[in-house]
């Protein structure tokens, strides 16, 4: 009994233990409450009624972009923009202000605008209590005037934010991309990796396929407003969270080639251009035509505008160079050519049927772009001359599949996966395509014909075709073209290996192959191209297509026996490939090697994609 | 003569303070979705949802508790089960997995096996021959308690988890080990808590040295404790310096929410902005001012308190924290009571789960706790929460019909 009676005490004294701590841990709330509800009560009131606490955004500098010599393509720069900010509800006389007739019509004056707009863009402001841009990058006299008006106009703000500066224009646009102000969609989808209203989001081009380095992490603090929608000061309770800067980039891109590409594209009206390094596949230049000025994305664009740029037929915002899919053309026989020689079925020297102005298949005529003919030929006088006859010939004997292998061996009809969005595949048709297209063996073999002259249902970009070019240069060595070299302070960024795994031949094959490309230029269709003391070895292409006059092509690489650059032109509907495009990359080729020029010297870089360990083969 | 009726023999005043809360629940969350572009009429899900978690409550009361006494070790080991269950088809929200969803009812494992981790140590420490100052004994209801703990970590739910050891050292303590040991089997959290708070190792120093004075333990448990501790205080600094920026951020801000000013920290600042404006009597109902334009996120569920305290002010924020105390001390007092030692376990396990739960949230409100996640129970808008809540009032309310059973 006695035990009983000991264990029912101490059972109570644990009982008291709790409810103390228990009662204690109310306690604890209660001094809480009194503390914020009476100490303080003045301080929050007046928080939450006089003053507002707003969760200001310190927006974050996108990272810059360097040409391969550091100079400088893409920064920022200060804009000022004329920004409304929501009042809070307490605040009725301020809030009638907003809505009334005078203040719109005198906001909408300042800041150059519609009132309709500036209506609709404080309806949206006061519903979702975030602030609306009424103004970007407003110029002085507007700011200036905006200044002065402020302390009669609530809600209204200057605020600095930085914007993206393209300070060479045009200059590679497509290459570089724009940034714009994220959507609703686009936040929506990336609020979880940190994304907020105002930020900018890459669109295109680098801006885009880097944006996760180029973008650095917004900062944030409280700023203490007034009722005025005026600034009184930070809170001290939440200490400021320092933005972080995003990652420059340096480009594989020389701007002296640029310049160079830009000045001979200048009067092209559609059509694109590449450079790239054979030695490690990185992009020394690129143009496509028409081109834009994205510091007009930066300005903020109408929607017009915007409709302007992206749509009609000729789209300016779409890259050329990797987007737009041609006939290759002639300077498809340099990949018809290889895959006969390195089939063995022709040695370089080996002549077919004479060339006599056209040739006869399966109770047809395909003629030869000289109606008079090339008589007797051989394999590099084949490609110099760029006869049609003799490909034709080549192209029945060799058969669809290796043709399409080898194309394929080159890159063609598949992405090179370079670091740029929405890269096209172009089209490289083989049995499975064309029994797709037509039915199991509802095509003729003559399409062959085609296909061995680049025509056809063939599609390449410039990018694919300069791509050729530099394998050629390269013998066969796989390459992965690529913009960026490096990220700075990513130590761990590199170029990723090639896509495809190279082309394999003997060196007797690339030496007929080059031998032809250097004739071509020296005395054939391509003479244009010519570049004083510098050998060049080169193909044109006249490609003929549906929409109009032909396409003028033309590939090559120089100097021909150390090639440091490869080039391809595409000019849309101009004619001839020899007279229009080899000028263009004759004119680049003698800027950049003329004998007095600093610029013959392109950089050698360290190869940052490593591909000796990559298999030869298909 | 017909016998008179009489009222069965429920805990009166701790039903009618649970009642109460939950009116005051349907009405704030009614008040807090009032606001433009607020997902209206949720008290009407809400008033629901009490519909169902009654008929959950009558059930828990009906079933005698002798049956969950045998049903304790089953019951838990589902709920591990089902917490292995939540890595591999649970369902993602918010950067967490913590739910399961059958059908369309989507709940917390974590709660389930609260309850029966609850059930488990009752039905060990139900034992005349207890003994928890000896290893055997105190050792297993441990590894019962990590167990869970672990799992419902990693989803990650830190909140939730740590009510697992608050719970079991409740139960202990009510099981009888004696608080000196206790606080000195607790004194390596204690080490490592004080660390993180103060930044150096002299403020647990002292404490343990008063600690080793009031309880005077044997030579052995003194060395094996100093070595622990000491253990404790060499690894920590030292493991903090490798962590990754990443990681401290992560463990500063759990500790400082103002490190992170876009999340939790904003929350707490407007928090605390809508509570201090209420003052001594609020700005009265319907009225509350933070609560719209979006300045007092997650208003209906996990910062709830905060509508009360700005539209009822002080007198309107003691008052649901009389409720609560109103509740808790019965529910202690329910374990004082019955005779059954199960039973009476099973009631101090199950007011400590709530408590905790009340105090982390509350305290969040104001700023004097990290932002954890965890609903206010019985005020907060969420149906399973509501259910869990219940259930567990209708364990105490079987407690009380039965107190005077062995």
């Amino acid at each position: 009994m006695l035990a009983y009676n000991q264990e029912k005490r101490s059972k109570e004294q644990r009982f008291w233990t709790l409810a103390v701590m228990a009662a204690g841990g109310f306690a604890l709330i209660a001094v809480g409450l009194l503390r914020l509800q009476i100490v303080q009560h003045e301080h929050y009131r007046r928080l939450a009624q006089e003053n507002r606490v707003r969760l200001e955004v310190l927006r974050a500098p996108r990272g810059a972009i360097f040409d391969r010599n550091g100079v400088l393509l893409v920064d920022n720069h200060p804009s000022f923009n004329i920004v409304f900010s929501p009042l809070p509800a307490e605040s009725l006389e301020r809030a009638r202000q907003v809505v009334h007739p005078e203040w719109l019509l005198r906001v909408s004056a300042l800041v150059e605008s519609d009132s309709a707009a500036v209506t609709e863009l404080v309806r949206a402001a006061n519903r979702s209590g975030q602030s609306a841009v009424l103004r970007r990058n407003a110029p002085f006299p507007v700011l200036a005037a905006v200044e002065e008006a402020r302390s009669e106009l609530p809600g209204i703000e200057v605020l600095v934010e930085p914007i993206r500066r393209y300070p060479h224009g045009a200059l590679a646009a497509h290459l570089l991309g724009y940034a714009g102000e994220i959507n609703d969609r686009e936040l929506a989808e990336r609020s979880q990796r940190g994304y907020q209203a105002g930020d900018l989001v890459g669109r295109s081009g680098v801006e885009r396929s880097y944006e996760e380095f180029l973008r650095g992490r917004d900062g944030a603090e409280y700023v203490v407003v007034n009722a005025m929608g005026k600034r009184v000061s930070t809170l001290s309770e939440g200490p400021p969270l320092a933005p972080e800067a995003g990652h420059d980039i340096v480009l594989t891109l020389d701007l002296r080639v640029q310049q160079a590409l830009e000045e001979a594209m200048a009067g092209v009206l559609r059509g694109a251009a590449v450079a790239i390094d054979p030695r490690d596949g990185g992009i020394l230049g690129m143009v496509s035509r028409p081109a834009f000025d994205p510091n007009e994305f930066s300005q903020g664009l109408s929607f017009a505008r915007w409709r302007q740029l992206s749509g009609g037929g000729s789209n300016p915002l779409l890259n050329r160079a990797i987007q737009g899919a041609y006939p290759p053309g002639s300077t498809f026989k340099i990949v018809t050519m290889l895959a006969a020689l390195r089939a063995g079925m022709s040695q370089a020297s080996s002549r077919h049927q004479p060339c006599a102005g056209s040739y006869a298949f399966g109770g047809r005529n395909f003629g030869c772009w000289k109606r008079s003919g090339h008589g007797s030929l051989d394999f590099p006088g084949a490609l110099q001359h760029s006869c049609d006859v003799y490909f034709y010939q080549v192209g029945i004997k060799l058969g669809l599949p290796r043709l399409e292998a080898a194309a394929r061996a080159f890159g063609l009809g598949d992405r090179t996966g370079i670091d740029l969005p929405q890269e096209r595949k172009g089209l490289v048709p083989g049995r499975a395509w064309y029994d797709k297209r037509w039915g199991p063996g509802r095509w003729r073999r003559g399409v062959l014909l085609n296909l061995a002259i680049g025509q056809g249902e063939l599609l390449a970009t410039p990018l694919q075709l300069a791509l050729l070019a530099a394998t050629v240069a390269g013998e066969g060595r796989p390459l992965r073209p690529h913009v960026v070299q490096s990220v700075r302070g990513a130590a761990e960024f590199h170029a990723e290996r090639p896509v495809q795994a190279g082309v394999a031949a003997e060196p007797v094959v690339w030496d007929a192959v080059q031998h032809g490309l250097e004739l071509a230029v020296s005395s054939g269709t391509g003479t244009a191209s010519r570049v004083p003391e510098v050998t060049v070895a080169g193909k044109t292409g006249t490609a003929q297509n549906p929409h109009g006059d032909d396409h003028a092509l033309f590939v090559c690489y120089a100097p021909a026996d150390q090639p440091v650059i490869a080039l391809a032109f595409v000019i849309e509907n101009s004619g001839h490939g020899g007279s229009v495009a080899a000028p263009m990359a004759g004119a680049v080729l003698r800027r950049l090697f003329a004998p007095d020029s600093l610029d013959r010297e392109i950089a050698p870089v360290p190869l940052s994609v490593d591909t000796s360990e990559v298999l030869r083969g298909d | 003569m017909a016998t008179r009726w009489k009222l069965p023999a429920f805990d009166w005043p701790m039903a009618l303070a649970a009642l109460g809360l939950v009116v005051i629940g349907l009405s704030t969350v009614y008040s807090a979705t009032t606001v433009p572009g607020a997902h209206q009429g949720l008290w009407v899900k809400q008033l629901l949802w009490f519909g169902l978690a009654l008929g959950a409550a009558w059930l828990a009361v009906s079933i005698h508790y002798r049956a969950y006494d045998s049903l304790a070790y089953p019951l838990y080991a589902i709920s591990i089960l089902l917490l292995l269950a939540v890595p591999l088809v649970g369902i993602s929200a918010m950067g967490a997995r913590r739910w399961l969803e059958i059908g369309s009812l989507r709940f917390q494992p974590s709660e389930i096996a609260k309850i029966a981790m609850v059930f488990v140590l009752a039905r060990r420490f139900d034992d005349r021959k207890l003994d928890l100052t000896r290893f055997r004994h105190w050792f297993p209801p441990l590894v019962i308690t990590l167990v869970p703990l672990v799992l419902v970590a990693r989803e990650p739910d830190l909140g939730t988890s740590l009510s697992f050891p608050v719970i079991l050292v409740a139960m202990y303590f009510w099981a009888g080990m004696p608080p000196g040991r206790l606080l000195l089997g607790l004194s390596p959290v204690m080490n490592v808590a004080l660390f993180f708070l103060t930044g150096s190792l002299w403020w647990f120093g002292g404490v343990f040295a008063a600690l080793l004075a009031f309880v005077r333990p044997k030579w052995s448990t003194l060395l094996v404790f100093l070595a622990l501790n000491g253990a404790v205080a060499y690894a920590v600094p030292s493991l903090w310096d490798h962590l990754h920026d990443y990681q401290k951020r992560r463990i500063q801000v759990f500790l400082d929410p103002g490190h992170d000013p876009h999340g939790a920290g904003y929350q707490i600042i407007q928090s605390r902005i809508a509570i201090g404006s209420g003052g001594v009597v609020g700005k009265g109902y319907l009225r509350g001012t933070q609560k719209g334009l979006a300045f007092l996120p997650m208003r209906h569920t996990d910062f709830i308190y905060s509508v009360v305290g700005e539209e009822w002010g002080l007198a309107g924020a003691l008052t649901v924290v009389l409720l609560y105390g109103l509740v808790i001390l019965r529910g202690y007092r329910l374990a004082l009571l019955t005779r059954n030692g199960f039973a009476s376990l099973m009631a101090v396990g199950l007011v400590s789960a709530l408590f905790y739960h009340i105090m982390v949230n509350i305290l969040m409100t104001i700023g004097w706790a990290p932002v954890t996640g965890l609903p206010l129970p019985l005020l907060s808008y969420g149906g399973t929460a509501l259910i869990v809540n219940c259930v567990q009032l209708g364990l105490l309310q079987n407690v009380a019909l039965r107190r005077g059973e062995y």
